[in-house]
């Protein structure tokens, strides 16, 4: 059993005066050395109390602030949100907080590090507490912590990762969506089809003779003229498409919100292009054709899979009729 | 709540602290918020850590989980979870006396988890002449792996956990949220202590 | 002769916390109920003078108790204890028809002082 007198809460012991004198000026110093601000409030919001981290992060004089409204003394705040926010401390009497991650800073105070972030201020974690005095008086204290560095290397952190994840869906090659992420977004863009009864459109396209292409060119060549392809198919598409990298030599497009009659228009466009764009390569001018097959989404499949393949069946019969050209999948009829 | 050895006085005795916290944090709360609250008893069970992570991965719709930090004398500590269903996370800023522009959904449900939170602690706390000091409450996006490394990084280790399940009915609509606690095994030893005290005083 | 006594809570701890309280010869004449319908029974059964309530109770609850007590038009003198302390409460069931409102946790004087005050003592 623990002795519970030990452990109880220090009642206010009566200390000999010379001693309360002396943790007094221990008290003010440590204020004063912290590497955070400390703010103290009375109930209608004017300032007590400052310690030195204010002082020195910021152009205001002591005779000044002291007395002030908090809300003249650093106009900056926004006053409506953070009087109803102190108003909570007051009238419930329990802490109340406010983080960077939700509001980058309150108090404009320089950030004094020597790496460059995407802000001049602070970044900074602040937290209200509600203080009462034995004389009954109440005030709020508001504490004021610098977290410049953890916001740095947090969104450092956060764009690297980002990076990483954005390599790992990139082909290499060509520097559009490798088949993986593409297939996970077509995962998520049927999801959305079906649970909102949307259009969903694809188109399944593949370069015509690749391999007489890599025979002829190197590898090479066949690797330019996919990349060259890429880029002249990714012109036309609009930022919600998603176009990936399929096999090969085999692409596949996105098109959310789009019906089959719409994917068929953009189907013969890319085949136009890709047709009368002649690609250079070691200054012999490529004629490189491609065929496309085009499916839209209808209430048949029960997976984006089903999808794929009647694209790809309409691919096949692209190349079956010679070639360079838009074959549709049948539209399903009840 | 076998699991946690309590006698059945010890069980009848928390629960009544409770009741008595959740009465007096809701007539706080109905002031501060304007409003009437309508008390229902919070029920308490015990509940394992496999088992919760497996309640939480269950619940499909929960929006977001708010994690927050206590300690007090005499080892009392823990962890509060709050936990959000899409459905109740609209009207929060018009709940808690702001323009619903002139806060973020996220800081909106981190502010009200904190209040729920140390109004209920504290009176609980004060209760069992103690008193509690809280850390800033941190909002996890409700994603399974995030959640379950947040459970296993705990500054404490726990296996058990005291699920005190709050429901917040205010006048003109429904705002539900759970509250777990999360107390680690020397924590509850010596809340039984406290316990003994309280009962022994009849 | 003490009056007829019937302490209603779902707590075990309350209702000793109730107990305690009240005179030391009346603790023959004291009933108890652990909820509301248990309540209902014993007053419909019994006539019961004081009726010490809980409001927060699973099943039926304190106000469904009051309400019931004003359907039997029951003469009994009721005192609310509970944790639900809003003011719209405390309205609501002296508008039901209790004597006094007290908070938990009860203390002893203010009980008394209650039954005093009502000329129960």
């Amino acid at each position: 059993m623990p002795d519970n007198k030990s452990l109880t809460t220090p009642k206010s012991t009566s200390l000999p005066a010379v001693n309360k004198w002396v943790l007094e000026q221990i008290n003010s110093q440590i204020t004063n050395q912290l590497n955070s601000g400390v703010l103290v409030l009375d109930t209608d919001f004017n300032i007590v109390l400052w310690n030195r981290f204010l002082q020195v992060h910021t152009d205001k004089v002591s005779d000044n602030i002291i007395g002030q409204s908090i809300f003249t003394a650093f106009p900056e705040l926004p006053q409506r949100w953070l009087s109803r926010k102190l108003s909570s401390v007051l009238e419930l009497n329990t802490p109340s907080f406010c983080s960077w991650q939700q509001r980058h800073h309150l108090f404009e105070l320089p950030h004094t590090r020597p790496i460059t972030t995407d802000s001049e201020f602070m970044a900074q974690n602040c937290t209200f507490l509600p203080i009462e005095t034995d004389t009954g008086n109440r005030h709020i204290c508001i504490l004021i912590e610098d977290v410049t560095d953890a916001c740095h290397y947090q969104m450092q952190l956060q764009k690297t990762l980002a990076e990483i994840a954005q390599i790992s869906r990139i082909d290499g090659l060509t520097q559009i969506y490798n088949r993986k992420h593409w297939q996970d977004t077509l995962e998520q863009e049927y999801a959305k089809a079906r649970r909102h009864d949307k259009k969903l459109s694809l188109i399944m396209l593949d370069l015509d003779h690749f391999k007489l292409l890599n025979d002829n060119y190197g590898h090479q060549g066949g690797d330019k003229v996919l990349i060259e392809v890429s880029a002249l198919i990714s012109a036309l598409l609009r930022v919600e498409d998603t176009f990936g990298r399929y096999g090969g030599e085999e692409f596949a497009i996105i098109l959310p919100e789009t019906d089959s009659a719409g994917a068929i228009e953009l189907a013969h466009r890319i085949c136009r292009i890709i047709a009368t764009t002649p690609l250079i390569y070691n200054d012999q001018g490529i004629n490189v054709t491609v065929s496309l097959g085009v499916a839209q989404l209808s209430r048949e499949e029960s997976n984006y899979e089903a999808l794929i393949t009647r694209a790809d069946s309409a691919l096949y019969e692209a190349k079956l009729k010679g070639r360079n050209q838009v074959c549709s999948a049948p539209e399903v009829v009840f | 709540m076998n699991e946690f050895h309590l006698t059945e006085d010890q069980q009848d005795c928390l629960q009544e602290l409770i009741n008595i916290a959740m009465g007096q944090a809701s007539d706080q709360l109905a002031r501060y918020l304007d409003t009437f609250v309508y008390l229902k008893v919070p029920s308490i069970e015990s509940v394992e850590a496999k088992e919760l992570m497996i309640t939480l991965s269950q619940q499909k719709n929960t929006l977001a989980v708010v994690s927050q930090g206590f300690f007090g004398y005499e080892g009392i500590r823990g962890e509060s979870l709050l936990l959000y269903q899409e459905e109740d996370s609209g009207r929060i800023a018009d709940l808690l006396g702001y323009e619903p522009d002139e806060l973020s959904q996220d800081e909106q449900l981190i502010d009200i988890s904190s209040i729920l939170t140390t109004t209920f602690l504290n009176v609980f706390a004060q209760q069992i002449d103690n008193q509690l000091s809280y850390n800033a409450p941190k909002l996890l996006p409700n994603v399974q792996e995030i959640l379950s490394e947040h459970l296993q990084q705990m500054p404490f280790t726990w296996n058990l956990a005291l699920k005190v399940n709050i429901n917040y009915q205010v006048t003109d609509y429904s705002f539900n949220c759970n509250m777990i606690l999360l107390i680690p095994e020397t924590a509850i030893t010596n809340i039984k202590y406290v316990l003994d005290r309280v009962l022994e005083e009849f | 002769m003490s009056p007829s006594v019937l302490i209603c809570d779902d707590s075990n701890m309350a209702r000793k916390q109730v107990l305690r309280s009240l005179p030391p010869e009346w603790k023959d004449s004291v009933q108890v109920a652990c909820n509301g319908a248990e309540a209902l029974t014993i007053l419909r059964d019994n006539s019961i003078e004081i009726l010490f309530l809980d409001l927060t109770m699973p099943g039926i609850d304190g106000i469904g108790v009051l309400q019931g007590i004003q359907k039997l038009n029951l003469n009994c003198s009721v005192f609310v204890i509970s944790a639900d302390i809003q003011p719209e409460m405390q309205t609501k069931v002296k508008a039901l028809g209790a004597k006094e409102f007290m908070r938990k946790p009860v203390q002893s004087d203010a009980l008394l002082n209650n039954l005093q005050q009502h000329g129960l003592l």
